[in-house]
């Protein structure tokens, strides 16, 4: 019958609703969800106090608006999940507060040739006391390696053999030099746990109970409510003040501010852009806008499978290019983001200096009814419909689909700005609002997508300029590619950079890369996202605002870092 | 045939019809479902015609809908590609906190709408009544999910004071039982408010004009010609017998109590069937969104049918015609 | 035989306009459809016209907007002028389809009895009970989001009332001493029908088509509420879905969550009293006059 709560650790934070990825990596999602544990118990009012929370200077909890997908790390994809398994699990190399690389796992990385050799720290046990091993690490990097697995597989393409000279050094060999350091992305993995399974098996595993070496040890996960975890009083580095770390899930932007004014919660670590000036003038929070490495996007579909249900005429690029000069990147920042976002341009946010490429005035494909026009009446879209719309010749409408995700209210309000935006230029949108999962499954549907436009986002997995380079590659198709663009051209000045070793060559091949793919206009980026956090001043310090977030960022020091108390 | 049994077999067939009208309306939907419980997870063709089969799909209609009776029989509501369980155990977890909800509602719903209902009948004709009919008329004109909003809005907002999400207070610890009953206590109050302020409209309307209907009639006539003071005549005599009507119109009651709960449950995430019902559609998890349905159908009926038998035991004339 | 009850629509009005609540749901309906109707010819602002930059955005009554801004800067007046045709439009096209079928239905099952009306009245019977929003939400997330639809599903589920109070009131005619004669004449089922019943349900069918439109309106909002309404019209409850989700509660937007609701609220209970006294006047039995 109906089930009684049985753990108090499991507490039923009503704030259910799935949904995922506001702006993450996504790709092959998989759960979320809600229910709450149920109370038979009826409530009664008695007079007395309200319940005590568990100590503050203990418990650091964070609320969030996206579900984990899995505890798996070579099947998942969310940023959240991302996040969540960094404190399980341990890289060999790490970025520390100030965004700079740190020992970890390992306490030297050097890379010489087409090799890199890592010497590995001793005395390090997994959360099930076994001892940590190089069999570990050389286990895990063949895994990836050999069958490319998952996301940190594009940083092993070029991956061919691993090796144990003994038992603290292990040398990665490669095809060419490797420009970035997969040792940053990679989270270990334990082989004596691992090991039995097939990798058909890894595929769908949950790993429901994670074991790792990191700070802290897999606790409790109540599915589209709360995941947490406790301190690993043995982990080798300084112990963090934090007891633990918890994540709830909120659906609402109001709820999730008003828990956070109210104290059950510690941190938000995306602020909604329309309830951040109510939260920055509370005085009882630290609230910041801090440069990001992340953006949202309008994506086009350009896929050339023969069973895609995408929309054949945005295959051709002027109507691509049409969409952009129709797109208001500063309307979009005003309106949709309360003035809380950079009006943007290409794949990399200015945070990553040197590489950051902008278009000169001319360039700008941005903001311009007039060109857009233009565009289309040369191209022979001069037909037009009772209410405006253009057609093709054979009268066919220029009306496309655009989804959003329904509680990434951000995108909803971009896409419906964009709307009004195209229809000045003769372009019909149709907007349809989807949960997260839907969305990601709708888009990442290779074989068949049946879609034309989406409004969605990406956070640069690390602080290296390859990965959102990566992202349009030909062989991310089934990958990351969400729009399944597919140029030569744009893969070849990739694999170039990935292996140049001289920096400002690279900025070079770069900044050429991200020309080309602007101007194609497969993705419409509006906006560069300021990171909008807040957190509760009184209950911790030591935090150190750095760009890319507090937390949520490559570095997951500032959990370590956290003092509790003032 | 007796009553009851008669009465139990339109349970029983109505509750057939439940399931076959459930077991049509989700078979109808456009696009292939396999794709859609599979979500983003690539399949073979192999895979494909795999799941295909173990979902019944690859049958006939007819055939499909006999495995579904079979599973339900069992006790299988499907499995949930986005909570990756089967659907049961996703329920199991949620419809005590509806049933929580619904019947601390209901029961100061009843008692209070009754009571004053009673009353305002009672002064017939005079100020009060009239005033206390406009009063419920308005409240019944109100959106239930509206109200929550209003409520969230002055005790979460603007005043303070009560919890206006979940079911309790997130990750706490509680001293004793007592005090995780009162945490909870706490956070039932605005929903309940929510569903009472509109729903109490509905029995304050009907026992009112029940009440009126009963003190015309020639029994009480007859009372008030015994000379028995005004007090029993209410109480006493009519107030009993205007609670047959009052028992009837609940039928009506019980289907809109779901509807109500429902948009609740949305405004204050209150983790139950409503909440559920909503996140399964915003998901398009259609397993999940069938389930939620099925019980809630049933639930209806099942509830009916206990109204049914309570109204016969009251006045066992009824059940001749209805 | 009494005939007291009126069956022309004029004197149906003048009966109501004498009922103290009859009178106050006619005003409130007469401004409604008047506000519905001239409204949004005469306000200032398009109700789609985006704000020009970040502090339009929810911005309190004032500089020319008499209820302010929503999350987009677009002016909160004319979409709730905007708004109340949707409302309206919805709640009186499900109306009219809910009332097409009951009252067909009624008739038919009341006129002709036996198996139909058994086979009928089940249906019937099952429809009521049936909770009506989880089938809506149903409906509405497997067949799609746009205006027709919805107007199908709240019409579809909105009959069976209607059905019964129609088939009770054809029951109770067609025992009149003149239906058998007129029979006995010669004169066929249809020329009854129409002649003889049709005349003497019609006020019923209107009074309680009144009621029903309260509810359909209420259905829509809160369809729109949660989501399943048409996402490229603005309706009453869309417009509640969008200051909740928004953060208008939050930063005490009142001028935002307060006016959709006070216009559910009126058209509603205009429709609400209004229907109440019609019946009280069609259904003797049922006056309990306020």
């Amino acid at each position: 019958m109906v089930s009684i709560e049985t753990s108090e650790n499991t507490s039923a934070d009503a704030n259910s609703v799935q949904g995922f990825g506001s702006f993450s990596r996504r790709n092959f999602i998989r759960a979320a969800a809600l229910t709450g544990s149920i109370v038979v118990v009826p409530g009664f009012l008695a007079a007395c106090g309200s319940p005590k929370t568990a100590p503050t200077n203990a418990m650091l909890r964070v609320g969030w608006k996206s579900d984990i997908d899995t505890f798996n790390p070579f099947t998942t994809v969310t940023t959240e999940a991302i996040e969540v398994q960094s404190l399980i699990y341990d890289k060999l190399m790490d970025y520390g507060t100030d965004l700079k690389i740190e020992p970890s796992l390992a306490t030297s990385s050097t890379a010489a040739g087409n090799t890199i050799t890592y010497v590995l720290r001793e005395s390090v046990t997994w959360h099930d006391g076994t001892p940590f091993t190089a069999d570990d690490v050389v286990y895990t990097f063949d895994l990836i390696g050999k069958n490319q697995l998952g996301i940190n597989a594009q940083w092993l393409t070029d991956y061919q053999s691993v090796t144990a000279p003994d038992a603290k050094t292990v040398v990665v060999a490669f095809k060419a030099p490797q420009a970035f350091d997969p040792g940053l992305v990679i989270p270990i993995v334990p082989k004596h746990i691992w090991e039995a399974k097939t990798v058909e098996q890894i595929k769908k595993d949950t790993n429901a109970s994670p074991i790792g070496t990191g700070p802290f040890k897999f606790e409790a996960r109540t599915q589209g409510q709360l995941v947490s975890v406790t301190r690993n009083d043995t982990w080798w580095g300084k112990a963090p003040s934090a007891i633990g770390v918890s994540w709830s899930l909120y659906t609402n932007d109001d709820l999730q501010a008003q828990a956070l004014k109210n104290g059950d919660i510690d941190i938000i670590p995306q602020v909604a852009p329309t309830v951040f000036d109510g939260l920055k003038a509370d005085k009882d929070l630290t609230s910041v806008a801090l440069d990001s490495f992340s953006f949202h996007h309008i994506g086009v579909n350009v896929s050339k499978v023969p069973g895609s249900k995408g929309n054949p005429l945005l295959l051709q690029r002027e109507i691509r290019q049409a969409l952009g000069y129709a797109l208001d990147r500063d309307q979009i920042v005003q309106i949709a983001y309360a003035g809380y976002a950079k009006a943007a341009a290409s794949i990399l946010p200015p945070s990553f200096g040197d590489s950051y490429w902008e278009p000169s005035a001319d360039q700008a494909i941005n903001n311009n009814p007039d060109k857009a026009n233009a565009l289309l009446d040369a191209a022979g879209f001069t037909k037009r419909d009772s209410k405006g719309i253009r057609q093709t010749k054979d009268g066919k409408a220029l009306s496309f689909r655009i989804i959003a995700i329904s509680s990434t209210s951000v995108d909803v309000r971009t896409a419906q700005l964009f709307q009004a935006s195209a229809a000045k230029v003769g372009i019909k949108l149709t907007l349809a609002a989807l949960d997260s999962d839907t969305l990601a499954s709708t888009v990442y549907n290779t074989d068949a997508p049946d879609w034309d436009l989406f409004v969605w986002g990406w956070d640069s997995g690390v602080n290296d300029p390859s990965y959102l380079l990566g992202v349009p590659l030909t062989s991310q198709i089934g990958g990351n590619n969400d729009v399944f663009y597919s140029n030569p051209e744009y893969d070849a000045l990739y694999t170039k950079q990935a292996t140049e070793i001289d920096p400002a060559k690279r900025v070079e091949l770069v900044k050429q890369m991200q020309q080309m793919f602007y101007e194609d206009c497969a993705y419409l980026i509006p906006v560069y996202l300021e990171k909008l956090q807040s957190y509760r001043t009184a209950n911790w310090s030591n935090l150190t605002e750095t760009p890319g977030g507090i937390v949520f960022n490559f570095t997951r020091d500032n959990y370590l870092k956290a003092q509790a108390g003032n | 045939m007796p009553y009851i049994a008669r009465r139990t077999l339109t349970l029983l067939s109505s509750i057939v019809a439940i399931v076959t009208f459930n077991f049509l309306l989700f078979h109808i939907i456009p696009g292939d479902p396999i794709r859609l419980i599979a979500r983003s997870q690539h399949l073979t063709a192999d895979e494909i015609a795999k799941l295909h089969h173990e979902y019944g799909l690859d049958g006939s209609l007819f055939s499909q809908y006999l495995t579904y009776l079979k599973n339900l029989l069992h006790g299988d509501l499907g499995f949930s590609f986005t909570y990756q369980e089967p659907v049961i155990d996703i329920v199991k977890r949620t419809v005590g906190n509806t049933a929580l909800l619904l019947t601390t509602s209901t029961l100061i719903v009843v008692i209070a709408g009754v009571l004053i209902g009673v009353f305002a009948g009672s002064r017939h004709g005079k100020r009060s009544d009239s005033s206390t009919v406009i009063a419920a008329l308005v409240a019944w004109s109100l959106p239930t999910f509206w109200v929550g909003m209003l409520l969230v809005f002055t005790f979460g907002v603007w005043i303070g004071g009560l919890p206006i999400s979940g079911i309790k207070t997130p990750h706490a610890i509680y001293d004793n039982i007592f005090q995780k009953w009162q945490d909870i206590g706490m956070h039932l109050i605005l929903p309940t408010l929510t569903l009472a302020i509109v729903d109490i409209a509905f029995f304050v309307i009907i026992s009112r004009t029940s009440l009126i209907e009963v003190m015309s009639e020639d029994y009480m006539l007859t009372a008030r010609g015994k000379g028995l003071s005004r007090r029993t005549i209410v109480w006493g005599h009519g107030f009993r017998n205007a609670l047959l009507p009052v028992l009837t119109a609940s039928v009506l009651y019980i289907s809109a109590l779901v509807g109500g709960a429902i948009q609740v449950e949305v405004v204050y995430s209150w983790p139950g069937m409503g909440l559920l019902t909503y996140n399964s559609v915003l998901s398009r998890d259609y397993p999940v969104l069938e389930a939620c349905f099925l019980i809630t159908a049933v639930a209806v009926l099942v509830a009916n049918f206990a109204t049914d038998l309570l109204y016969h035991k009251l006045d066992p004339r009824v059940g001749v015609q209805k | 035989m009494n005939d007291v009850t009126p069956t022309h629509p004029t004197g149906m009005v003048r009966q109501l306009w004498r009922l103290g609540l009859g009178r106050a749901g006619i005003i409130i309906l007469i401004a409604v459809a008047f506000a519905a109707i001239v409204g949004p010819m005469i306000f200032p602002f398009d109700p789609a016209a985006v704000g020009a930059d970040a502090s339009s955005i929810l911005q309190a009554p004032g500089n020319g907007h008499i209820l302010g801004t929503d999350e987009l800067g677009r002016d909160v007046f004319s979409q709730l002028l905007t708004g109340a045709r949707i409302s309206l439009f919805v709640g009186v096209m499900a109306t009219i389809i809910s009332t097409i079928i009951g009252a067909s239905l009624g008739i038919f099952a009341g006129y002709y009895q036996g198996p139909a009306d058994t086979v009928l009245m089940s249906i019937t019977d099952f429809f009521l009970v049936v909770p009506a929003l989880p089938l809506m939400i149903a409906m509405g997330a497997i067949f799609g989001q746009n205006l027709s639809i919805i107007i199908l599903v709240i019409g579809f589920l909105s009959w069976p009332r209607t059905a019964r109070i129609v088939r009770s009131q054809t029951l109770t005619l067609r025992e009149r001493q003149y239906i058998p004669r007129a029979r006995s004449l010669g004169a066929k089922n249809m020329r009854i029908l129409r002649v003889n019943i049709l005349p003497h349900v019609m006020p019923l069918i209107i009074a309680n088509t009144i009621l029903v439109v309260a509810g359909c309106i209420l259905s829509e909002a809160t369809l729109s509420f949660i989501g399943l309404g048409d996402p490229d019209r603005i309706s009453w409850g869309s417009m509640l879905h969008f200051s909740f989700v928004s953060g208008a509660i939050g930063r005490g937007a009142w001028w935002y969550f307060l006016p959709p609701g006070i216009g559910i609220l009126f058209v509603v209970l205009g429709f609400t009293l209004a229907g109440q006294a019609l019946e009280q006047i069609t259904n003797p039995r049922l006056a309990a006059d306020v």
